[in-house]
């Protein structure tokens, strides 16, 4: 367990935040997570890291929970405070010798957009397209980080993003190539109706990665 | 000549490492006693995987204390780790030893019969340098490869416990295999936390298996459990090699898919039934035995009742099943939806009933024919042992000896909750 000094808070919406600290020497694999808490205490939560691997400091993507009790704390915290920073633990990692040569597909609920973001940061050249599902337009977080054309905001409170609906619904009516390699990443509910549809679809087991957000 | 007197709860690691503590104990000169006799020193392995393996842990340490309140009493394994502040405070137990200083308890007790007393945090701290386990509990003989586990399951308190995923170094695990093997083990195990996510360098899981397979040597392997997610077709292609073992405990926990992503484990049903049908399809009769928990929170009927359809279809060996109880610290403890005691229990009774018959079909097949078994105990005309499927078998014979491998007919099977097979010696 290491203490990092925080650098900034960034708050993106009301509810949702991201915590900047000094990296130290950390080093992870993208898509990997770390466990976070307030220096001293035994309160921890899990984040997945929302920076890139080459980046010069460590960010994680943050939704306040209503009665929450690590996040609601996290959000109070400001730079110079220092929090305990435990890993990088997880499997959600991309393989090294499909980077350059496959064609991606992200799918992600809420903040579950975090280690995807954190992928496309550390392979910015790489060829994808991300499906982002929130509830309403102001929790794209941070869009302007993806290629344009590569991002596709599903809202499904407002008609208010690029589709207007769930993701699962986005990927019925817009089948995947069955070459496609595909990682899921969110609310247990979206996993398991996405996985069904992509299989449907033609997409084989082994190329479907997971990751799921409480 | 002092006693020494071991409870083990929990998983075949901590099988393996009382093992090694036992070894030490009496190439040491200590003599070993059950555990409900009077002893000078009482170690007690314990478990914290559910509210039952604490509630037990706490039993055997009053049990150890009634029997001789002088003794050296030693708390060590995982409850040890999670509940260590509600243990030092307990005036019966003299020494609270974290998993990671578990392998020098004895010279912890040593130490303390030379009047030096010291804090286990002050001893040597090493995960793999326990000993030889020749003296100790077991026929065969477990090797442990890995301990930790990163895989953070939202059920699961052993990440905290055991700490993060770590690997033996592979030479020093082909050492100690041609070491036990060398000493007359003839059926080796592979223990850890989460062996095949085993990695060292540049090798993996499969690697190792691969190496001790080549090992020359009269001796089998037997790989112990096993989560589904971590190997890949290299593995599966050793499966039939003449020295593996046909038996694999794979942990499926549910047979619902949205359990199971609740769960956080990282494979589906259909992906557990692919290896499954690849691992019978190198040999039919292949014992994959299981662990299943009931209740996890959300768990509905619909959920409980796929979980024992794949029981059914997949017809597991054995089924470990137990009620999901909540560990502190975990996810899972956060979340809504926690099933009532009253449901785990009859799902419990209902999933017995379906896992007990599976299980007795299973073993059921192997009437007619032939098992080759390692003896466990014999008085020279009856047996007991292990047939390479991991079913026990009794059985009768000429001059049986323990620790030798006979061929043995199987002619019929008891119809208990843990059917035997019974044969007799092939000459």
């Amino acid at each position: 367990m290491r203490s990092h000094k925080v650098i900034e808070i960034r708050n993106l919406t009301p509810s949702t935040y991201i915590i900047k600290m000094e990296k130290k020497d950390f080093t992870f694999k993208t898509g990997q997570y770390i466990t976070l808490g307030f220096s001293g205490s035994i309160d921890r939560r899990e984040y997945s890291i929302y920076s890139s691997e080459q980046d010069k400091f460590l960010e994680v993507l943050i939704k306040e929970v209503e009665d929450g009790l690590v996040s609601k704390k996290l959000k109070r915290c400001k730079p110079g405070d220092y929090l305990d920073v435990d890993g990088p633990f997880g499997h959600f990692s991309l393989k090294e010798d499909e980077i350059s040569k496959k064609k991606f597909l992200f799918i992600a609920t809420g903040t579950g957009i975090s280690p995807i973001h954190s992928f496309i940061a550390t392979h910015p050249n790489m060829d994808y397209q991300l499906l982002h599902g929130v509830r309403k337009e102001e929790e794209a977080y941070e869009r302007e980080s993806y290629q344009n054309n590569n991002y596709i905001l599903c809202t499904s409170r407002e008609n208010s993003g690029d589709f207007y609906g769930r993701v699962t619904e986005y990927l019925k009516q817009n089948p995947v190539p069955s070459d496609t390699v595909c990682y899921l990443c969110g609310n247990c509910h979206m996993i398991y109706e996405a996985y069904d549809i992509l299989e449907k679809q033609g997409i084989n087991l082994g190329p479907i990665h997971t990751e799921v957000y409480f | 000549m002092k006693k020494v007197a071991f409870k083990t709860l929990g998983c075949r690691l901590n099988q393996y490492e009382t093992d090694a503590i036992a070894s030490q104990f009496q190439d040491n000169g200590f003599k070993l006693v059950p555990f409900d006799k009077e002893a000078d020193v009482y170690v007690i392995n314990s478990c914290t995987v559910t509210h039952q393996s604490d509630h037990k842990s706490r039993n055997f340490i009053s049990q150890a204390n009634r029997k001789n309140p002088d003794s050296v009493l030693v708390v060590t394994g995982c409850m040890a780790n999670n509940a260590k502040t509600e243990l030092e405070g307990r005036n019966e137990i003299n020494y609270v030893v974290e998993n990671d200083h578990k392998s020098s308890v004895y010279s912890l007790v040593e130490a303390h019969y030379n009047g030096e007393i010291f804090h286990p945090s002050k001893i040597n701290s090493d995960l793999f340098s326990y000993g030889s386990t020749d003296k100790g509990f077991h026929t065969r003989s477990m090797v442990k490869i890995q301990d930790g586990c990163d895989n953070f399951c939202t059920f699961c308190i052993i990440p905290s416990v055991r700490g993060r995923a770590v690997s033996r170094p592979i030479q020093d695990i082909l050492d100690n295999v041609k070491n036990v093997v060398k000493n007359g083990a003839k059926e080796v195990v592979l223990t850890g936390v989460n062996i095949g996510r085993y990695e060292y360098e540049s090798y993996k899981f499969d690697d190792v298996v691969e190496q001790i397979l080549d090992l020359e040597g009269d001796f089998r392997l037997r790989i112990s459990s096993i989560e589904p997610d971590g190997f890949g077709n290299k593995f599966l292609g050793l499966l039939n090699h003449p020295k593996m073992t046909p038996h694999l405990h794979l942990c499926l926990q549910s047979g619902s898919d949205p359990i199971l992503l609740k769960m956080r484990r990282m494979y589906n049903i259909k992906r557990f039934k692919e290896i499954v049908n690849k691992v019978r399809s190198v040999r039919a009769d292949f014992n994959i035995t299981t662990d299943i928990i009931i209740g996890f929170p959300d768990e509905s009927d619909q959920d409980f009742e796929s979980t024992c359809n794949i029981i059914k279809d997949l017809q597991f060996g054995h089924v470990h099943a137990f009620k999901y109880s909540i560990r502190k610290g975990t996810r899972a403890e956060r979340m809504p939806a926690q099933v009532d005691e009253r449901i785990k229990t009859q799902r419990s009774e209902v999933l017995r009933e379906i896992a007990d018959d599976v299980k007795f079909q299973y073993r059921k097949q192997f009437i007619g024919k032939e098992q080759i078994v390692l003896v466990e105990k014999t008085d020279g005309k009856n047996a007991k042992g292990y047939g390479e499927h991991y079913v026990p078998v009794v059985f009768e014979g000429c001059e049986l000896k323990r620790n030798h491998f006979y061929k043995v007919k199987i002619k019929e099977i008891t119809k208990d909750t843990d059917p035997v097979l019974i044969g007799e010696q092939v000459k």
